[in-house]
């Protein structure tokens, strides 16, 4: 009987001490910050998504440059409460090593939402970095009863009524700044928001709204089949390639342009030490002016390339807080 | 333990299921009006559109529900079964202070050496086979970060 | 015929020896990772995303297309052996599945049945991908909210078939679900609802662990009273042929597959409808054509009516998503994400720029096909030995694997927390003799119904007359009046000759 229990007490150990051993031993610190352990690195959208692609780019560059000692990435989607949940965990972690080796994925379509719905705030965090930004357009399908924004105005200023479809996020809130800015009410234009620009963009092709609201990246394909025609760029310029044929707001008419930065950036916990804060800046700035980045992200989503340091980011992301919450009116 | 007496009326599980889920709509149906909205002159339906009409429904077959819950026989409830739920209770609170997988190893063995008076050799087979998809196929290859509890985090951090 | 020659083509790509090698790897892991519970095809594609880069993006997304396509065969596995639904499209498989497998001591007939009309709705899904893929996804489009509203109304009142003997109970219960699914955030106002203050319930109810919970756990509950009974089921026959099916079985198969098959296919198109939805009514039409046992007590035609039509519908999303580069379902979506880190852009020029790639996916999804069904018929005999394993063995294994596979869904124990109240509330319903079928299939149209409900209202704006304006939705709304006014009408068309009396 003994010799029983002593095996399955070995079995045990065994079993439960495989996922320690799989970590790693603890190193010794040494000057500054350098990452000792796996670094957990939180997305809080499902894999295979927009920001979920993002941070398996970023963590392969970084491992490719040798850039964290050695360590490896530990990349864990969090979903629940439409991401909430792993936010506030991030917020919430307490100083130490954990707090040093912990990273968020945090972006502008994160970040709205959570002041919206919750009390979590930027002030919760440590801003990293930004290390994108994009823009939109409106676009016209082959069905579409209005061919340019003039008319679309026209017709709204005739008693019409127009329909626009987008995504979720980053694109109500480019909407709400649109029609604050033509002067119109949200019943003159509607929006309707979808899952995903994907789903907006299928409801324009079958001809059930009027515009479609997109970044360059997602409606690249159907511009060059001819499928989708810009015809208003929601930025202070106009885009390039086949997207420059589209006027921005104000050459539309009398507004002011109409431009929305949507971001990508990193946190950590707020509780993250300042030397590494630092390091990790430093390590996003390294990714930033890589080749691979350039090629393997932002020219292949269209996006532009705008690195912010920790310092940078937290002073970006505190005005874009503070913006948000006026237009809310909270 | 009540047994199966199908002459009872009395107010028992089915009757209070029925209830529960009545006492449900009625939230939702408040909840609905006062704080989602029901109607927009413009765009039509509003978040509590949908959801106050199904609990308006719900209601109305609730109370239909249990006009009929009378006339049926009361339901028996061993108290054997409530092992398994308690089990998967007393799972998740160890998963907080030792981890999950610690946790699991624990209960196999626990349950069926001691509850189900298995011998040595089956627990351990049985040990050995969950513990072998969990690790193998769940931690090692599909990298499930399985939580590791309290004990742990001291201990390493 | 053109088609014809471009698959044929398509062939010839494939038929490499890393190509081949990539689609049976892919299939084995497609069958595992759907065989486990919590981890479906989103995750299983999502996960071994990274591992593909080393390839060229061809065999690259045939390992993938593989793994996407024989998960759906998978799912099916442990539903009909261990009662718990690896996946959303196995919740209805398992209703015929497990009883079959257990009650009528037929385990390996019903892991045949269920392996050989996910082949035959694979197939019928495959070859109209093939011969009209493009058209069918420009059909596709023509379905907006209006039209979409309109079908899923008629797709709920199938829910009326799964109700059994008691209606309002059925009813009740069905209400239940679609409340559930009304928690979390609201999609088109952006605004949290019925969220009860709680940061977890902002997200909603996980479907998952909700069904791991209220069918499987559930499950063990009851087992546990039944524990120490003889094992009813003896499992003799541990070999291919002893679990082959007979000429008759066939026969009962293969209406339900094809009919479900073409079911099948036409929702996996359908923007936002997946393998779940597809499933469900396939499974729910079943109900309207004669099966020679009735449905939920291990009914052949059951898991036949179910399987065929998610596979079909697994193949019927390639078409948006390789004609329009739309996909259809989040699993879509990530394979869409592979594509783009490829180079390739998915879209309407996909056909026209990179023919091999497009017809080299679609030739390698024909072989999936093929190499699952041989594999899964392979395994069969050694799976169905879990059978013999005593039930209070079963208990613990059971109950590990509900608490792990509910986990693995969001990575944290919401998801066990969900998976215990659902399988606690699943078996106080099924003691107090409610179905919970409705339930689950409310859960998944529900959202599907009210969005697109809502957004056919803001473009109408407040306006009804859209249903009846555009005129698929118009023949849509007809249908479900008839479908409505049937009970009614039917005894005055029996009076007038018109109709048959009813036969029991």
């Amino acid at each position: 009987m003994k010799k029983h229990v002593l095996f399955i007490a070995l079995v045990l150990i065994a079993a439960l001490a495989t996922p320690l051993f799989a970590q790693g031993g603890v190193e010794a610190k040494s000057a500054g910050f350098v990452p000792s352990k796996d670094i957990e690195w939180i997305v809080t959208s499902s894999p295979g998504g927009g920001s979920d692609i993002y941070t398996r780019i970023i963590t392969d560059i970084m491992t490719r440059l040798n850039l964290v000692n050695g360590q490896t990435f530990l990349v864990t989607n969090k979903t629940d409460g439409g991401g909430e949940v792993g936010r506030l965990q991030v917020s919430r972690v307490t100083a130490g090593k954990i707090a040093d080796h912990t990273l968020l994925t945090f972006n502008s379509g994160d970040h709205a939402p959570m002041v919206k719905n919750t009390a979590n705030r930027i002030e919760n965090f440590t801003p990293i970095a930004v290390m994108a930004v994009d823009k939109q357009l409106l676009y016209i399908g082959e069905y579409s009863k209005y061919k340019t924004f003039t008319e679309v105005i026209a017709a709204v200023k005739s008693g019409k009524n127009v329909v626009i479809a987008g995504s979720k996020g980053d694109d109500i809130a480019t909407y709400e700044m649109l029609v604050k800015e033509l002067g119109f009410t949200q019943n003159q234009i509607a929006f309707i928001t979808n899952d995903a620009t994907s789903a907006a963009i299928t409801s324009i092709l079958g001809g059930h709204v009027d515009l479609v609201m997109s970044k360059p990246a997602a409606a690249d394909q159907y511009v060059a089949a001819g499928k989708l025609v810009p015809v208003l760029a929601l930025a202070n310029a106009r885009f390039t390639g086949n997207l420059a044929a589209a006027p921005t707001l104000s050459e539309v008419g009398a507004y002011a342009n109409v431009e929305n930065p949507i971001w990508r950036g990193v946190v950590a916990p707020k509780s993250m030490s300042a030397e590494a804060a630092a390091f990790w800046s430093s390590a996003f700035e390294a990714v930033s002016k890589s080749e691979a980045w350039l090629n393997d992200y932002i020219n292949k989503y269209k996006l532009v390339s705008e690195f912010k340091n920790s310092v940078q980011a937290k002073a970006y992301m505190e005005k874009f807080e503070a913006d948000y919450l006026k237009s809310l009116g909270k | 333990m009540s047994t199966e007496n199908p002459q009872v009326r009395k107010f028992g599980t089915k009757q209070f299921i029925i209830i529960a889920l009545a006492v449900m709509s009625i939230a939702f149906i408040w909840l609905g009006f006062t704080k989602y909205g029901f109607w927009d002159e413009f765009k039509g339906p509003r978040p509590g559109f949908f959801p106050v009409i199904i609990s308006i429904g719900m209601l109305v077959a609730s109370v239909l529900a249990l006009v009929f819950s009378f006339k049926e026989s009361a339901p028996s409830w061993p108290k054997e079964n409530w092992l398994v739920p308690l089990s998967v209770v007393a799972i998740m609170l160890a998963t907080f202070i030792i981890g999950l997988l610690p946790s699991i190893a624990i209960y196999i063995v626990v349950w069926l050496r001691w509850l189900e008076k298995c011998t040595w050799k089956t627990t351990v087979v049985v040990f050995l086979i969950i513990m072998a998809i969990v690790v193998g196929a769940f931690v090692l290859w599909l990298g499930v970060p399985f939580p590791k509890g309290l004990i742990y985090n001291a201990l390493f951090y | 015929m053109e088609n014809f020659q471009m698959l044929m083509q398509g062939f010839e790509v494939l038929f490499t020896f890393q190509n081949i090698g990539a689609t049976i790897f892919g299939a084995i892991l497609g069958l595992i990772v759907g065989a486990m519970p919590g981890i479906g095809s989103l995750a299983g594609v999502a996960l071994l995303l990274p591992l593909t880069f080393r390839f060229n993006p061809t065999t690259a997304i045939i390992m993938l297309g593989a793994l996407y396509y024989a998960n759906m065969y998978g799912g099916a596995f442990s539903s009909i052996l261990l009662g718990i639904p690896g996946d959303g499209p196995a919740v209805m498989t398992l209703m015929d599945g497990y009883p079959m497998a257990t009650k009528r001591n037929r385990p390996g007939q019903a892991l045949l049945t269920s392996n050989i009309s996910s082949f035959i709705g694979g197939t019928i899904g495959m070859l109209i991908l093939t011969f009209m893929g493009p058209a069918l996804a420009e059909i596709g489009l023509k379905f907006g909210p209006a039209e979409m509203t309109a079908l899923l109304l008629v797709a709920m009142t199938s829910i009326g078939w799964l109700v059994g003997e008691n209606p309002t109970k059925g009813l009740l219960l069905t209400m239940f679900g679609i409340l559930l699914a009304s928690m979390g955030m609201d999609t088109l106002s952006g605004s949290p609802r019925y969220d009860f203050g709680s940061i977890y319930l902002l997200g909603g109810i996980p479907f998952t662990p909700f069904v791991i919970g209220m069918v499987g756990f559930s499950q063990v509950i009851k087992l546990m009273g039944e524990r120490h009974k003889e094992n009813k089921v003896v499992v003799n026959k541990l070999t291919i042929k002893g679990s082959m099916i007979t000429g008759h079985d066939f026969k009962r198969m293969l209406m339900p597959a094809l009919r479900s098959g073409f079911l099948g296919t036409f929702v996996g198109v359908l923007p936002g409808a997946g393998a779940t939805t597809a499933a469900f009514m396939g499974y729910a039409a079943q109900k309207s054509f004669k099966s020679e046992e009735p449905l939920g007590s291990g009914a052949i035609e059951g898991i036949a009516a179910c399987e065929a039509a998610n596979n079909g519908a697994a193949a019927g999303a390639f078409a948006p998503l390789l004609a329009l580069g739309i996909p259809g379902s989040g699993t879509g979506a990530v394979l869409l994400g592979g594509l783009m880190m490829w180079g390739l852009n998915p879209g309407p020029l996909l056909f026209t720029n990179s023919p091999d790639f497009a017809w080299g996916l679609i030739a390698s999804l024909f072989l999936a096909n093929l190499i699952t069904l041989m594999i899964a018929w392979g395994v069969i005999p050694f799976l169905i030995k879990i059978l013999s394993v005593p039930t209070k063995l079963m208990i613990p294994i059971i109950t590990v694997v509900c608490i792990v596979g509910s986990y693995s869904t969001s990575n944290s124990m919401y998801g066990v927390l969900i998976m215990f109240i659902s399988g606690m509330l699943g078996y106080v319903l099924t003691k107090c003799e409610y179905q919970t079928a409705p339930a689950l299939l409310a859960f998944v149209l529900a959202p599907l119904l009210e969005s697109n409900m809502r957004k056919a209202f803001i473009i109408s704006q407040g306006s009804l007359g859209i249903f009846f304006e555009k005129p698929i939705s118009l023949v849509f709304m007809i249908l479900l009046l008839s479908i409505m006014l049937f009970p009614i009408v039917r005894p005055v068309l029996v009076r007038l000759g018109l109709l048959k009396k009813k036969v029991k």
